[in-house]
């Protein structure tokens, strides 16, 4: 797991230019039916912006944390968070993952650490540290909704969560702080795997999307903003 | 062991069954009495044992809460009883804590007491037993130790998995600088496990083969998220478990507690927290403060950290006594502060601040206050600032609106005014400051201006100069300068001048007369008194002597003699930059008592002379020069050497002359010049001495003393030899820098002479050339006339005439010539020539270069060519032609030609021949070389003899004296015996040309 820290200013612009036009997306406006190839070519970039935001971040929370979890060979057991959605997948199953089932996953897997991370934002004191993680959460919220205006052009229909099994992260009564940072940790590395593994969801999905030669024009007007 | 962190209870609990204990007293009591009378001991320790005793854990405070009752004790009385107390750990042997607890005890209550664990309870099983005695003077007889309750043990299980690795205490929170002790259980685990502090290793003891602890002594702060301590298994480098530390900075006392009003409506209390002993992860909050007020019994949170308001009601009390109090999870303290509400007045700052009737020196300064009460009186402080300084500071007592004058103050100046107030009963603190800016208007100049005046010698033009007026003196901007020149010698009108400011000088014409100047500087209230100086007609400055100064970087200190009574004061002008055109002239005016002063200036500057003239100012306000001054703050050394120019070079001395060299822009006062000279003399001249110079070179060395002779003979120097020299300046402490030497060559003697001698020589000759060329014919009649022709003789005319058939033409064959001469003829333009065998009377013949005078000898067999002389008029000496060995030779017939003059018969056939034809040939008065001489041969006529004689060298030169023999050479007569050689005309060595 490769979690550094480094400046994001940069993407953050980017990522504030994608979600102010996301409205204008013509993958999500259905207007125009495009197709969903400009919205998933959205959601893959955001991903790849999320990938290098989470590192950014992970190395402030790390340290934050203290050794031995800021240490880069670091490996605990994941003791507490078998809760957390698991990224890794055998790759013959991810492989024959459909379209709506991948969606899904994601859309799933992207909720509940979403949930997480929110209660992570809680525990952190540092108002430094508050600061990026509810950007990193607004961010993640942005993605989650690209994710679902993708399944809403497909036409699928976004996953239902069951009453009760809303996450939460409370932990129990024998759960230690020593250990509530080890699932700190396997959060922040869960999250980058899922979007590393969301990148490649996606660019499988766009090639599967590839639009005709007049859509690719229309891909790259809007890439173009 | 912190006995006080536990909550430490002893509690006791009435029972409601009175009625039950009321008996049970009185058969307490009644067996009691009862003991004296029995000696069962066991029995009697076995009635106090503590009953009901029960031990209850709190791991998170490590503590473990005991309770008991002692049920066989008399009803409704209170016995002062000691609980022993034992703890052992792991196992009931092993004792670790025994101590006592007393108390006073009723019937049937029930005692608590609390132990906290070092350890974590968690890590290992605990075993408590408690005995007691009754410690009461009241009843000595129960004062015996009870027997030991049951053994009662603690065993915290949180260890749920025996696989897993368990490390306590989970979480703890503790202080900076406290000592914890953690564990860890390692359940089933076999591998060897390795526990670590914030990634570095610590070491404990095993406490058995699966708990191992560890005793964290002082232990810091690190960070407010926890220190992490962990375990790992070596085998398989993986963390297994851990636990984090909670470190607290320790709360601190609050610090400068305060509380003051302002308003006396709100209290405001403050104080300094010190650090913030948050945590996070939910740990502990930051500290609370809480302020508590023990007269009114009120209580208040505060909100802020460092700061609390507290209202004051209408019916508050005048005293206040503040518990301030501070606490987080693990400590709690306070501050108090008592004080007279009245005492603690911090009056707001004064407002409206405003200025009314500013005039040039003083204004009114008012402002307001927030009002106190009718009983309050405030102490006001007003600060005048200007110039951002203070001024002036005044205290005021104001009830409700303040009001001060400032004086004093300075025209067309900005102050600044600023107030604040205190309770002037019982000071407390200052306000803040209140204040505004004023300017006050401007007023007209206070004082004159100084003014000083320089005068071109020699002409009647004064160039004024002033200073600019002080700020203080100026009371405004300046605008304009009057000039007002008022004629003293007869009554003319004023004459104004108004030169805008910031001009501080001017220039005035004047005539003859004794004017009177005023000059005053004006702004916008007025001008200024005037400032006069008056010009004489005749300025009569005197020649005063310049005297040298010494300065410093301080300046120059100088003083002067008064030279009468009469005295308004002295002047000392200068100028700070002499070197530049403009000099930057400046003065300095003295009052009359005054006879020395310092000159300074940011402008001196080492090694630049500075001249200064002091005037003495009569009362009628003219100035008379009284003495110069000059000199240097610092003489620097002379960065200079003189240009030298060589003059009067001679052959023994030269001249050296540096008459450009000005000793007054020098940056030191020249002392003299040292004139260097090397030489290859080994020698110094006189009045010159050895010196050696900084490259080690030897020369030597005049001094010259006199800073104004410039110029310097060298003498007693040898003629064509090389000389090098260097003048250079000296002053008082160096001299010049070590330039470069100049070369000279002194000259040889000869061209003097040369010069003296031969030039008028060679003029004379010239002049004497030059006559002769013009008297050429002169000359040539006086020293080198031409030979008479004999041809054109006036004896041959008579020769002619007689017509004589024997002619006395002297013979060839009569001559025997001792020598040959050929001499160059004039007219005739060719060239006997031997090879052509052409006689020598010949037309032909025009040229014979040479004249050879061949010696006559008696052994000579050659024979010779022979030219005979026909002469009357001379007598010419002419040889036997068979003995003259001669003939007329080209210049370039070489000398062998004569050996073709082998056969002297021929050669005088030949002769003969040729004579006879020239004879024939050339008409009388023909201009040839023929000379006919007059002495009779004795064989003449007789050409037989002639031809049988050739081999015998005929007797030679027997000449007839007819006249004077050319080149004066007079022959005596010869005689018929004469010897021919005696008058031989030349000698062997000797010949004509």
């Amino acid at each position: 797991m490769d979690l550094r820290a480094g400046d994001s200013w940069g993407m953050l612009a980017c990522l504030c230019t994608v979600l102010w036009h996301l409205p204008a997306v013509p993958a999500l406006n259905r207007t125009g039916d495009p197709g969903p190839g400009p919205s998933i070519q959205k959601t893959y970039d955001l991903t790849r912006y999320l990938e290098h935001q989470l590192r950014s971040l992970a190395g402030t929370y790390l340290n934050y944390l203290g050794p031995p979890f800021n240490e880069p060979d670091f490996n605990p057991p994941r003791l507490g968070a078998d809760t957390l959605p698991r990224a890794t997948v055998n790759l013959e199953v991810w492989r024959s993952l459909n379209d709506k089932l991948r969606l899904t996953q994601n859309y799933e897997a992207y909720s509940h650490l979403l949930c997480y991370l929110r209660g992570l934002n809680r525990q952190a004191a540092t108002a430094e540290l508050r600061h990026s993680l509810a950007h990193f959460c607004t961010s993640l919220q942005g993605l989650l909704g690209s994710i679902a205006g993708v399944m809403a052009t497909l036409g699928y229909p976004l996953p239902q969560p069951l009453p009760g099994t809303e996450p939460t992260w409370t932990p129990g009564p024998a759960h230690s702080d020593f250990l509530q940072k080890m699932d700190d940790f396997w959060l922040l590395k869960e999250l980058q795997t899922w979007l590393w593994r969301s990148a490649k969801d996606f660019n499988r999905l766009k090639k599967k999307m590839q639009p005709p030669a007049a859509a690719v024009t229309l891909h790259l007007e809007a890439h173009g903003f | 062991m912190l006995l006080r962190d536990c909550p430490v209870i002893s509690k006791r609990k009435p029972e409601s069954m009175a009625l039950f204990a009321v008996f049970q007293t009185t058969f307490l009591l009644t067996l009691l009495s009862l003991r004296t009378h029995q000696s069962e001991v066991l029995a009697e320790n076995l009635l106090l044992t503590p009953e009901a005793f029960k031990v209850s854990v709190n791991s998170a405070q490590r503590c473990l809460h005991l309770q008991w009752t002692v049920h066989n004790l008399p009803y409704n009385q209170e016995f002062k009883m000691i609980f022993q107390i034992q703890i052992s750990r792991t196992e009931t042997s092993n004792v670790i804590w025994m101590g006592n607890y007393s108390t006073t005890v009723k019937w049937n209550e029930t005692v608590h007491w609390s132990w906290e664990s070092e350890l974590p309870l968690e890590c290992a099983a605990h075993f408590v037993r408690i005995r007691s005695v009754v410690d009461d003077a009241r009843f000595p007889e129960w004062n015996f130790w009870s027997s030991w309750s049951s053994w009662q043990e603690v065993n915290v299980q949180d260890s749920t998995g025996q696989d897993t690795l368990f490390v306590f205490p989970k979480d703890k929170l503790v202080e900076e600088g406290s000592n914890v002790t953690i564990c860890y259980i390692s359940g089933n685990i076999q591998n060897d496990i390795s526990c670590y502090l914030e990634g570095e290793q610590i070491h404990g003891e095993q406490l058995d083969p699966h708990v191992s602890t560890f005793k964290l002594e002082n232990v810091p702060f690190i960070r407010k998220g926890g220190t992490n301590i962990y375990c790992e298994e070596k085998q398989r480098k993986a963390i297994s478990n851990g636990t984090v530390l909670f470190v607290s900075k320790v709360l601190e006392e609050p610090k400068d507690f305060s509380c003051e009003t302002r308003d006396f409506k709100t209290l405001i209390c403050t104080w300094d927290p010190g650090a913030n002993t948050a945590l996070d992860w939910s740990k502990q909050p930051s500290q609370s403060y809480t302020l508590f007020e023990s007269y009114s019994g009120k209580k208040k949170h505060c909100e802020e950290k460092n700061r609390c308001n507290w209202q004051i009601t209408q019916d508050s009390q005048e005293i206040y006594n503040f518990t301030l109090i501070t606490e987080n999870y693990l400590r709690k303290r306070s501050v108090n502060l008592l004080f007279n509400l009245t005492h603690r007045v911090h009056p707001m700052s004064p407002f409206s601040v405003q200025f009314e009737n500013i005039s040039a020196t003083s204004a009114v300064m008012t402002w307001k206050l927030h009002s106190l009460g009718d009983y309050f009186t405030l102490l006001c402080q007003v600060e005048l600032h200007g110039e951002g300084k203070m001024i002036q500071q005044h205290n005021v007592s104001v009830k409700a609106n303040g009001k001060y004058l400032l004086n004093e103050l300075e025209p067309n100046t900005e102050y600044v005014a600023q107030v604040h107030c205190a309770d002037d009963n019982h000071f407390w603190k200052w306000s803040e400051w209140s204040g505004r800016d004023f300017t006050t208007p401007e007023a007209a100049p206070s004082e004159a201006p100084d003014v000083w005046r320089t005068m071109k010698s020699g002409s009647h033009n004064v160039t004024l100069f002033w200073k600019p007026l002080s700020k203080f003196h100026a009371n405004g901007k300046i605008l304009f300068y009057n000039v007002a020149v008022e004629n003293l010698d007869k009554p003319s009108r004023l004459e104004h001048r108004s030169i805008p400011a910031p001009a501080n000088s001017t220039e005035l014409t004047l005539d003859g007369c004794s004017y009177q100047i005023r000059v005053t500087a004006s702004n916008s209230a007025g001008a200024s008194p005037a400032a006069v100086i008056v010009v004489p007609a005749a300025p009569g400055n005197k020649e005063v002597e310049e005297e040298i100064i010494e300065g410093t970087e301080d300046g120059f200190s100088m003083s002067w003699k008064p030279q009468s009574g009469d005295v308004m004061g002295y002047v000392v002008e200068w100028c700070d930059r002499p070197q530049d055109p403009l000099c930057d002239f400046q003065w300095k005016k003295l009052g009359p008592n005054t006879t020395s002063t310092v000159i300074s200036s940011d402008a001196f500057r080492p090694g630049v002379r500075y001249n200064f003239r002091i005037y003495e100012l009569s009362t009628k306000r003219i100035a008379h020069l009284l003495e110069r001054k000059t000199g240097y703050t610092r003489e620097l050394a002379p960065s200079d050497n003189p240009h030298v120019v060589t003059n009067n070079l001679t052959s023994h001395s030269f001249t050296l002359s540096w008459k450009n060299y000005s000793t007054k822009s020098q940056p030191a006062f020249i002392r003299g010049y040292h004139v260097y000279l090397k030489s290859k003399e080994e020698q110094c001249q006189p009045g010159a001495e050895k010196a050696v110079l900084p490259d080690d070179t030897v020369c030597c060395q005049y001094k010259i003393d006199n800073p104004e002779q410039k110029t310097f003979t060298v003498e007693n120097l040898k003629p064509e030899s090389f000389y090098e020299f260097l003048v250079t300046p000296h002053t008082s402490f160096s001299e010049g820098p070590s330039g470069t030497f100049t070369k000279v060559r002194t000259p040889d003697e000869y061209p003097y002479m040369l010069v003296h001698v031969i030039v008028p020589v060679v003029i004379c000759v010239v002049l004497l050339v030059c006559g002769c060329l013009l008297k050429s014919q002169w000359m040539k009649d006086k020293c080198y006339p031409d030979i008479p022709d004999p041809y054109k003789s006036s004896v041959l005319s008579l020769i002619k005439s007689k017509e004589n058939p024997h002619r006395t033409i002297m013979s060839i064959s009569d001559c025997i010539p001792d020598a040959i001469e050929v001499v160059n003829k004039q007219e005739g333009s060719k060239i006997q020539s031997l090879g052509t065998r052409k006689s020598l009377t010949e037309p032909e013949l025009t040229k014979l270069s040479y004249l050879y005078l061949l010696p006559t000898e008696k052994n000579y067999s050659g024979p010779g060519p022979c030219i005979c002389f026909e002469n009357y008029t001379y007598n010419q000496a002419a040889s036997d032609c068979a003995s003259c060995g001669h003939a007329p030779v080209s210049p370039e017939a070489p000398p062998s030609q004569w050996g073709l003059l082998t056969s002297s018969e021929n050669l005088l056939k030949a002769l003969e021949k040729n004579y006879m034809n020239s004879l024939g040939e050339i008409p009388a008065g023909e201009t040839t070389l023929n000379y006919v001489s007059q002495l009779a041969s004795p064989m003449s006529g007789d050409k037989d003899s002639l031809s049988t004689n050739a081999l015998v060298p005929p007797p030679c030169s027997e000449y007839k004296m007819q006249m004077a023999v050319p080149l004066c050479l007079a022959s005596p007569p010869p005689t018929e015996n004469s010897d021919l050689s005696s008058i031989t005309l030349l000698g062997p060595s000797e010949h004509y040309r």
